[in-house]
């Protein structure tokens, strides 16, 4: 069987007055039926981006400059916009970080889920109804029958993500792309999302995309994990030997950043300097000038992948550890 | 070791405020919601000199209120504040640089349209730390020490990133010479590898300068890291408040073991199961906090006692203080 999802070389560019962003530059990955990827990066790293061109929503200044999607099989770069929208929502779905902002205030959770059913040629809208109840209990809203009269401000915000949730599974999609999706919620409601959504995937045989910017929530859902810096997918492999033993230095350097991984109190391994500008890289490796292991050649020429399979786009990567 | 900063059974009210337009509403027979919320209530506890205590807790626990009552830039409604002895508020306004504050967002904090080393020299030079001869000199200084480019001084906030934002905001504040720092929420704005180096800068420069510190975030984790003693908050309360190492190892508080449960471990060995345990049910509002212990209703602990009476915090053998009728 085909992967769901094969992205070879994507180029998406922000022609702003500046100068040309190149927010994503080179992206390649595939992703299997039923497989949870995480896509992990800082701000800026272009995982959003990614995200974004997916499921075709760049929009203008940005635009996909080449490179190629295929989902299913089907080209998807370059396919007429109705065509695009037809999937969009139904085969392929978008879990966005602030629910607050993708939800419509003015119109109940019952009539703009009831929308998102007919958008796809979805019969009655009693039977729209009756299936957007369904899914609301499924994501685990008590009382969903009755909660569809309501509004998004009379939900909480872990409500509020679970109505985007469910709004993104009314179709049965095959793949689901969650931007962030826990970020902006407490810790214990994080954790509640969190459980659902792999629970979910799992049980519904769907592929998900995990963006995010946190490797502890990424370690604990994803099967495999992209490690983006400056538009570039950096490192990948399957989640636990990537945190384990990581190649990249930077997915090193990210790991030592955490607090979790010294002893209270004591100084933390930090990344020196900050994220280029992705107006103007460097030339050579884009992590060279805050990396420890860079030589004459990283600050020159840009390194190419060294290992598939565990990959990492590093002209001196770490060794790999015996386990 | 003695007390530098306390707060003594201090509590706060927001009450709506009403306005003409809702008092005719109300006249003409409209409900008028005119419920305060309390984001702090009877808080009681001693920040000792040179210690940090960390303040967590989700959002709406009352933390950042709690912070800014001890920083002295909000009053109690109810109770009292010292530093050393006396109130760092006359009314409503603050009376001394003895305590300064760093706020979450630094776009938020620093005036977009002063240069950065105004903004460093003007509380110095209003309170006669520094004269404004000698202020380029102190700019200079506390630039460098907070790791960035004395020549920066001349710039705006926007020319620069989060984490150098981050940094001005703390070297703003050390420039008062305080004896207490109130951090709230310092890096929960930045990226993780930046969030690094401002935990590095805080913690050199707090073992420089021997600061007593508050520390306020929503992370655990953050939170264990700096601290030395470290508070749990819930609706308005302290429901478990001891040493860092031994709260974070032996939680007693359900609460507190709920919260350490549902934070997503690193998961070095394959992720079969989940690393991580969520609390059952959402936060009460603040504006009908459920009678008994307010942590009742999530509790797989609560028994009858606990929604009838409201456990006191009191302290255990190893001097953990803790709210509970069942731990």
């Amino acid at each position: 069987m085909s992967a769901l999802l094969e992205v070879a070389q994507l180029r998406t560019h922000f022609l702003t007055r500046a100068g040309v962003v190149k927010a994503v530059e080179g992206v390649s990955f595939t992703l299997e039926r039923g497989e949870i990827l995480g896509l992990v990066g800082e701000s800026g790293s272009g995982k959003s981006v990614t995200g974004f061109s997916l499921i075709g929503l760049v929009d203008p200044p940005g635009r996909i400059v080449s490179g190629s999607i295929r989902f299913d099989g089907q080209e998807l770069v370059g396919l007429a916009p109705d065509r695009m929208r037809a999937l969009r929502g139904k085969r392929i779905a978008m879990v966005f970080q602030d629910p607050a902002a993708t939800l419509n205030p003015v119109l109940t959770i019952g009539a703009q889920m009831a929308l998102a059913v007919q958008a796809h040629g979805g019969g009655s809208e009693r039977a729209a109804r009756d299936l957007a109840a369904r899914t609301l209990t499924r994501v685990g809203i008590p009382d969903a029958a009755a909660r569809l009269d309501a509004y998004p401000h009379e939900f909480s915000g872990g409500m509020r993500q679970r109505v985007a949730i469910a709004t993104a599974l009314l179709h049965g999609p095959e793949l689901i792309i969650a931007d962030e999706p826990t970020t902006a919620l407490d810790v214990s409601i994080q954790a509640q999302i969190l459980a659902e959504m792999k629970q979910l995937a799992k049980q519904s045989g769907t592929a998900l995309i995990w963006i995010s910017h946190d490797l502890a929530t990424v370690s604990s859902l994803a099967d495999r994990v992209l490690v983006m810096y400056a538009g570039r997918i950096v490192e990948s492999g399957p989640v636990a030997s990537v945190l384990r033993a990581p190649l990249h230095p930077y997915t090193r350097g990210l790991l030592d950043s955490l607090p979790a991984m010294a002893r209270p109190g004591e100084k933390l391994n930090q990344i020196p300097g900050s994220t280029p500008s992705l107006l103007s890289l460097p030339p050579g490796c884009p992590f060279a000038p805050r990396c420890p292991r860079a030589t004459d050649i990283c600050r020159s020429d840009p390194p190419v992948v060294t290992q598939p399979g565990r990959m990492a786009l590093c002209h001196h990567p770490l060794e790999m550890a015996a386990a | 070791m003695s007390a530098i900063l306390t707060a003594e059974h201090v509590t706060r009210r927001f009450s709506p405020r009403v306005t003409l337009g809702d008092r005719i509403a109300g006249l003409l027979g409209a409900k008028v919601d005119r419920r305060a919320v309390q984001a702090v209530t009877d808080v009681s506890l001693q920040v000792q000199q040179g210690e940090t205590l960390g303040l967590v807790g989700e959002s709406g626990c009352g933390k950042s209120t709690l912070g800014r009552m001890l920083a002295g830039i909000l009053p109690p409604s109810e109770g009292a504040v010292r530093l050393s002895g006396a109130s760092p508020m006359r009314g409503k306004h603050k009376t001394t640089t003895r305590i300064q504050t760093v706020f979450q967002d630094p776009n938020a904090s620093l005036n977009p349209r002063i240069r950065i080393g105004d903004t460093i020299a003007e509380g110095p030079i209003s309170h006669g730390l520094v004269t404004r001869a000698n202020a380029p000199a102190m700019v200079a200084e506390w630039l460098s020490r907070v790791g960035l480019d004395p020549a920066f001084a001349t710039r705006f906030p926007h020319q620069f990133s989060g984490g150098q934002r981050q940094r001005v905001a703390i070297a703003r504040a050390l420039a008062m010479q305080p004896e207490v720092l109130v951090c709230d929420e310092p890096v929960a704005s930045l990226d993780v590898s930046i969030q690094a180096q401002i935990l590095n800068l805080f913690l050199d420069l707090r073992q420089q300068l021997g600061l007593t510190c508050l520390f306020i975030s929503h992370d655990l984790s953050v939170v264990r890291h700096v601290s030395d003693r470290v508070a749990v908050m819930y609706l308005g309360r302290i429901v478990e408040m001891g040493e860092a190492a031994k709260v974070y190892a032996a939680p007693r508080h359900p609460y507190t073991q709920g919260l350490l449960d549902s934070v997503p471990k690193l998961m070095l060995g394959g992720n079969e199961g989940l690393s991580f345990k969520p609390i059952s049910g959402e936060l009460p509002s603040p504006l009908s906090p459920p009678p008994g212990c307010a942590f009742n209703p999530r509790c797989p602990k609560a028994t009858e006692l606990c929604r009838r009476e409201r456990p006191p915090l009191t302290a255990r053998e190893d001097g953990t203080l803790v709210a509970c009728h069942h731990a």
